[in-house]
Formats: structure tokens, sequence, C-alpha cells
């Protein structure tokens, strides 16, 4: 037991040192500055705490015994300490030494190991640093390590007041959000200084995990009237949130809720009815391009030569934004039917590849028909909104439009889940072959997927269009398709409050992560694959994809399959079928 | 009128006969059972009327119309339904959902009722579950439809098939083994069903059985398939007694063990 304990507590240690090490020499505590090592510090305890919680189950958790928690999570605790100080101090001695370390770790300026000590730059190159740094900085590590096992032990105890006394755990995750929201607006007022040079980065942050928590909040509020109060309220939060954040957070988040609403669109596709679409690009590009063309038409030699010859001015957008909405979306929806009936007897990988290809074709369409689309040059001076003759398109009216858009789509692509649509969709994406027979037309029902998909991906790219001004063909490249996708994943398949937060982390975190520059894609990427190993199904799975992932579905058959390895769905039907 | 008449239906794979010129007549109201050794075709011939399969040749004719070159799901629109051999449910459904995805060609409510709730969708969407409810608890799952397809025990998953087929409001039910893997008390079950199927809901049967004990108690009229071919057809008594049928497929000591 002793054994076991300490060999657990080295375990996590070395991988919290791996952590952490992979942080330092990316430069992250030189945008954290003086706080470097707390911040840190906080951060391992939280890693320690999911790593010492470990099983999944609430039962695991209410059964760690406190004395070997508090032992492994010590050892964890002095091991990450150890080596981390250490090899903060190595490299402190290499820079006072006046070695050149960066050609090989870029990042290791005096800057970056100075902010661990949290001292300037200066006393570094000076060769002054605290004599107990070294001690400093273990100790406050081994602390995370204790700090670790405590919230394991406060989890526990949150969670077995749950059954006696009606859920603390539930109204904390119910009161965060507003917390939260509580927390920006007051990093918000003037004469805060709370975070320095990154304040405004902070609230970003801060605000986006307002959303994320609200997501879950409304997840553990009691159905009925605990619901709809909650989310009035949540509503309400939502609303202020534009009028409080700056310039650069409203953009920010105006982006992170274009990609909510493809997201939603595709999720439609992907999640719903389990096409796999590689090229749903193609419909955001499509619902930008003709918002260009009805909003800038003096931007395409073609179509101004044209009007002109008509005899109507060019020199102005040709309908309003509001006129333009349902014009983008057909377009859009024709383009999803266009493409839906080539591909209507594909299946899987050979659907995927062949709607990659329609994404790149529509790309390579903008950028060499020049006449109509300026080609690389773009269409430029898209005219942004107009509301009662103001112009509403500066990022707080694009966020504010964004959500709205959001909310219709989400709203939509809800009701339309439960529906006679909504079931034939699920049908076709277990048994292509079964839903047919069970009478499900596959070619219309493929078609809407795809045509309604591409109805909100159109909405989405005139915002687009509206929010950027000017566009390009590589405004539209593969990447968008597959940041797409990996959002509707990350967050959950065919879960329409997964995609809200799996565009929150994948839009709305690199811009967080900003500083870090050219490493925030390898850390994304890193995230991405030990997201895909812990949870493939995703932050925020719907229910139904849950149960197809983990085969546990009621709570009746929970014991057994906790004794099964996993297996893939197919086995256990296979030998639970026959006698 | 038969509902049903296959005329020489013939079915190919490569090189093999799978199905080769099969006759078929189903009276209205009337069970009739499918039988022959493994591989004999029978299956395949399910696949044929239920349009997952085209025939080659030959005619099936259903309730005065013919059905070669529709869709499965034009088929079970007039009113032709059936179960499978190895269960194919939607597992990650509900019992509910199931069934109301068999009712999906009786239903008519369109994407923009479905989002905007109009009133015609609604009444239509409370009677489907409704009466969703009610085909449940005629199978004898009342009380189960909110539980997931798949974890439902292996009888009980039969059940919901036969559900979800009567879902479509069928005038014709294939079933495909809709005794196998049963025990001998949800043999007798499914028997019984089936006969309340035709008795209570008019519905005409026509199934594939292995159940010796089965067949031979239900069926109006029993045909006999081997090797893609029919080789016997009459009342189960007659056939029983068919030195054929004893040669290709029940072999003597069934026989004896069955008339002692």
């Amino acid at each position: 037991m002793l054994l076991r304990s300490l060999q657990r507590g080295l375990r996590i240690g070395a991988i919290a040192f791996a952590i952490l090490t992979y942080l330092i020499l990316i430069g992250v505590p030189t945008r954290l500055g003086a706080l470097a090592m707390p911040v840190l510090a906080l951060l391992t305890a939280l890693i320690f705490w999911v790593a010492l919680r470990g099983g999944k189950s609430k039962q695991a958790i209410a059964n760690r015994a406190p004395a070997p928690l508090f032992l492994t999570g010590t050892t964890a605790g002095l091991v990450a300490g150890v080596l981390t100080a250490s090899l903060i101090a190595g490299f402190a001695q290499l820079l006072m030494a006046g070695v050149n370390v960066q050609p090989v770790f870029d990042k290791m300026v005096p800057m970056n190991v100075a902010a661990l000590y949290g001292v300037m730059p200066g006393a570094l190159a000076a060769g002054e640093l605290p004599p107990w740094g070294w001690l400093w900085q273990a100790a406050l590590l081994t602390l995370a390590g204790v700090a670790g096992a405590l919230l394991v032990l406060i989890e526990r105890a949150l969670r077995q007041r749950t059954w006696s006394s009606g859920g603390a755990l539930r109204w904390l995750t119910m009161l965060l959000p507003f917390i939260l929201l509580a927390f920006v607006v007051w990093l918000g007022s003037p004469g805060v200084t709370l975070g320095g040079n990154n304040r405004s980065t902070l609230r970003l942050l801060m605000a986006m995990a307002a959303i994320g928590s609200g997501l879950f909040a409304l997840r553990a509020a009691r159905p009925g009237r605990e619901q709809r109060l909650l989310a009035l309220l949540l509503l309400a939060g939502l609303i202020y949130l534009p009028f409080t954040l700056d310039q650069f957070q409203n953009s920010v988040m105006g982006i992170v809720f274009i990609f909510v609403m493809m997201g939603l669109g595709l999720n439609i596709v992907v999640g719903f009815a389990g096409l796999l679409d590689l090229g749903y690009v193609a419909f955001f590009a499509i619902g930008a391009y003709v918002y260009a063309f009805l909003a800038a038409p003096f931007a395409s030699p073609a179509l101004s030569s044209l009007l002109t010859s008509l005899g109507i001015p060019v020199d102005g957008p040709l309908v309003s934004f509001w006129a333009a909405i349902p014009i983008t979306m057909l377009a859009a929806g024709l383009g999803g039917v266009l493409l839906g009936i080539p591909v209507l007897r594909l299946r899987g990988d050979y659907l995927a590849i062949v709607t990659l290809g329609f994404g790149e074709i529509i790309r390579l369409f903008m950028l060499n028909l020049s006449d109509l689309t300026n080609g690389p040059r773009g269409m430029l001076n898209v005219a942004p909104p107009y509301l009662f003759g103001y112009s509403f398109g500066n990022p707080r009216e694009i966020f504010i439009l964004a959500l709205l858009g959001a909310g219709v789509i989400a709203f939509a692509a809800y009701r339309l889940d439960g529906s006679r649509l909504g079931r034939a969709w699920i049908a076709m994406r277990e048994d292509e072959d079964v839903a047919q027979a069970t009478g499900i037309n596959l070619a219309r029902t493929k078609l809407l997927a795809f045509a309604i998909g591409a109805l909100f991906a159109g909405l989405a790219g005139q915002l687009y269009a509206a929010r950027q001004m000017n566009i390009f063909p590589d405004n539209f490249s593969l990447f968008v398709s597959i940041d797409t996708l990996s959002l509707v994943i990350v967050g959950g398949m065919g879960s329409i409050p997964g995609v809200v937060l799996g565009a929150l982390a994948l839009k709305g975190l690199p811009e967080v992560l900003r500083g870090i520059d050219e490493y925030r894609i390898v850390t994304f990427a890193a995230l991405l694959v030990i997201m895909m190993i812990v949870r493939p199904e995703g932050i925020l799975p719907s229910t139904r994809r849950r149960r197809e992932l983990h085969e546990a579905g009621g709570p009746a058959s929970e014991p057994a399959a906790a004794l099964e390895p996993a297996l893939p769905s197919d086995y256990r039907t296979l030998d639970g079928g026959k006698p | 009128m038969a509902l049903l008449e296959a005329q020489a239906v013939t079915k190919i794979f490569g090189g093999l006969v799978a199905v080769g010129g099969v006759d078929l007549a189903v009276e209205e109201r009337a069970i009739v059972s499918l039988i022959g050794p493994n591989g004999a075709g029978k299956t395949t011939f399910f696949n044929c009327l239920t349009g997952l399969y085209c025939p080659e040749e030959g005619d099936i004719i259903f309730d005065g119309g013919s059905l070669v070159g529709l869709r499965s799901d034009q088929i079970i629109a007039l009113g032709m339904a059936r179960t499978y051999q190895n269960i194919r449910l939607f597992g990650s459904m509900t019992a509910i959902e199931n069934v109301l995805v068999g009712q999906h060609v009786r239903l008519r409510s369109t994407p923009l009722g479905a989002i905007f709730q109009s009133p015609g969708t609604r009444r239509e969407e409370q009677k489907a579950e409704q009466q969703a409810r009610e085909l449940l608890a005629f199978v004898g799952l009342a009380g189960k439809g909110d539980m997931i397809a798949k974890n439902l025990p292996y009888g009980d998953q039969r059940l919901l098939e036969v559900a979800r087929a009567l879902g479509s409001r069928p005038k014709l039910l294939l079933l495909d083994e809709p005794a196998a893997g049963m025990n001998p008390r949800e043999t007798d079950g499914m028997m019984e069903l089936i006969h309340r199927l035709r008795d209570e809901l008019g519905i005409t049967i026509l199934l594939i059985e292995h159940d010796m004990k089965v067949v031979m108690s239900i069926s109006d009229r029993v045909s006999v398939l081997d090797y893609g071919k029919k080789i016997a057809e009459g009342r189960p008594d007659e056939v029983r007694s068919d030195p054929r049928v004893i040669e290709a497929y029940l072999g003597a000591g069934v026989l004896t063990e069955h008339t002692a």
C-alpha cells in the first residue's frame, strides 16, 4: 500500500515535471511575468487533482482514503518541485555564465528565467538571484501536491453532501458562471490593475470560462422551472457581455460565435446525419461571396460592368445586409443540394474525399474566376450591416449579431433534433440499409441534411464577410473545414452545447495563448490528442453519442460493464445475442 | 386474389443462383412459413421482396402492383414491413424512438413545421408517440419505452423489432426467424403474438423459421426452399410427410420425433 502510493506519486510527479518543462521551454513564464511561479504552481495543483482523483465514477472518488492520498500528493509535488527547480537553476547558471542557449531553446531568454524567480531580468544579468530561489520553487510545487490531494478530499466531501442534503456541488456549478461574469465585469471597471499588461487577455479568458461554465450549469440544473429560470438568467448575462467587453475581446468573441454558427450547421451534417463532410467551408465561402457581390458589386469587374450596362449605379450595395440574408442562405443551401446529389451513394471515407474536393473547387473558383470575384485581390469594402441608418459593423455589434445568429441556429437545430427528420437522421447514421427499409427516403434525408447545414454556413459566411469587410479566397482554405470539424468533435458530436464549448476551446483559447506564438499550434495538437484518448465522445457529448461510445447505457448495466474490458459495440451484441 | 404473389423470382450472385424461379402466393390474413436448410435462399428471398435486393428475373405482385424496381422505403410505404434474422435495431435510440422511426412513412411533418412547432406537427407527434406506446404494449413491452434499445434483453429486442415494423401499419409482415435464440417460454409468447397480429390487427404473416414446433403449429401453409428452388408447398401436415422435404431438410429422425 505504502509502496504503491509512493510509486504513483513518483509517476504523477514525473508527468507534472514534463508538462512544466514544456511550459517553461515555450516561454510561458515570460508572459506571466512576476506571477509566473505561483500561476504554474496553481496549474500543477489542478493537474495533481485530476491525476489523483483517478477513477471517473463517483464511487471511485468517494473511496479515496486521506492518508495514501496525501502521501501520493506530497511525493508527486516533491518530485515535480525538486526536478523543476533544479532545471530552472541549471538554466539560470547557464545564462549567468553567458552561455548562448538560444539556438536550441529559443525562448530561454533572461526575462523568461527571471520571471520564474519573480525578479527583473536585470537581476539575472547581474548575477543577483534570490538566495532561497531554489527552495522557494520546490516548496511551492510540493505545496501544489498537497493542494491537489486536498482538492480531491474537498470534492469527495461535496459529493457525499450531494446525497444527503441536496447538492452543494450542483449549486456551485450553477453559481459559477455568475461569479465568473461578475469577475469579468469587475476586471473591466476602471482602476483595477490585476493581471497587469495581460488584463485584457485575462478578461477574455474569464469571459469564455463564464460562457463555458454556463453550459455546464444548464446541464446541472433540474429540468423544469429551475432550468428555465437559470437559462433566462444566463441569457441576460450573455446579452450583457458584448457591452462590457472591449474592442479586442468583442472581436475575438465575434469570430468564436461565427464559428459556433458554422459548427452548429456542420453538427447537423456530421453529428446528426453522420455524413462526414470535409468541404464544409464551401458553403461558408458561398455565403461570404454572395453577400460580397450584393454589398460590394463595384469590387467585381464583371458584375460592375454588367450593372452599368443595365443602368444601375454600382457605387454602393445593391441590397441591405438584412435583405441579403435570405439570398445568401438560399445560395448556400442550393450549393448544399448540388454537392449532395452526386455524393448520395457514397459513404464514409469516399464521401469525405469527395466533399474535400468540393471545398477546394469552390476556393479555386473564387481564386481563378477573377472577372467575377476579383481573384486573389479579393472583394474589398464589403458593406457592414446598417440599422436605422447607423453602421452596425464594429466588433461589439458583430458579436451581438453572431450571438443572435448562433441562438437562432441553435434553436432550429434543437427543434430538428427531436423531430421526425431528426430521428430519420439518427436512424440513417446507425444503419443506412435498415433505415431505408424502415421507410426513410435516403436521398431526401441526406439532401436535407446537406442543405440545412449549408444554409447555416451561408449565414455565418455572410456575417464573416460583413465583419472582415475585405474577403479573399485564402480566407476559405481547407483549414476552416478542419477547424470546424475539430470543434464539433472536441465539443461532442451531435451536442449543441458541445459545439459552443468546442468553439470557445478551439477558436477562443488560441487567441488567449497568442503570446506563445509558434508553439500554440503544437500545444493545441497535443491537447487534442490527449483529449481524444481520454474522452473520445467530446467535452459535452450528447447522451446518444455517449451511449454509442461507452457501452454502459442504463444504470442497470453499469456494474457488469465495469468488470468487462472495453469492447467495440458490435462485440457485445454478438455474444450477448446468441444463446 | 392473393395479397402477395411472387412469380419466378430469381436472384443470382456471380455464378451462384441464390433464389431460382421461386413462386409463392400468400393469401390475405394467412400465416405462411418459409423453411429450408441453411443457405437455401430464404433470407435472400425476403431481401428481394422488401427491395434490399433487386431480383434479376420474375415479378413480385403485392396488393395489385409490381414491387420490382422499387426502393425499400417505397415498398414499406405500400404496406410490407419486416424484421431481421440478426436483430438490427437502432441501438442508441430508445425503444419508443425505434417505433417512431418505424412510423416514419405514416407521418407527414416537415422540417419547417418541426422548427416552428406548428400545431399540426405538435398534434401529429403527440399522436405518434401515443400510438408507439400502444404498439409497445401490444407486443408486450409496456413500460419499457424509454429504455435504450441495445440495453434491452435479447427477447425484448426481437419484440421491439416487431413493434417497429408495426409502426408502418403493414398489411403484410415478414418475420425472419422471430423465435431464433429464444427460450421455450419466449417462443410460446412469440407464437401467441403472431396469432394476435393476424387475429386482432388483421395482418398477413410470412415467416422464416427453423423451430419446427413453431412452424408446424402456427402455419396455414408451408413452403420449402432448398438450393434456391422451391421443392414443396402445402399444409403443414402435407409438407411434413413429403419425402423430398424429409430428404432435403428435416431428416427422418426429426420427423418421427415430431409425429411421435
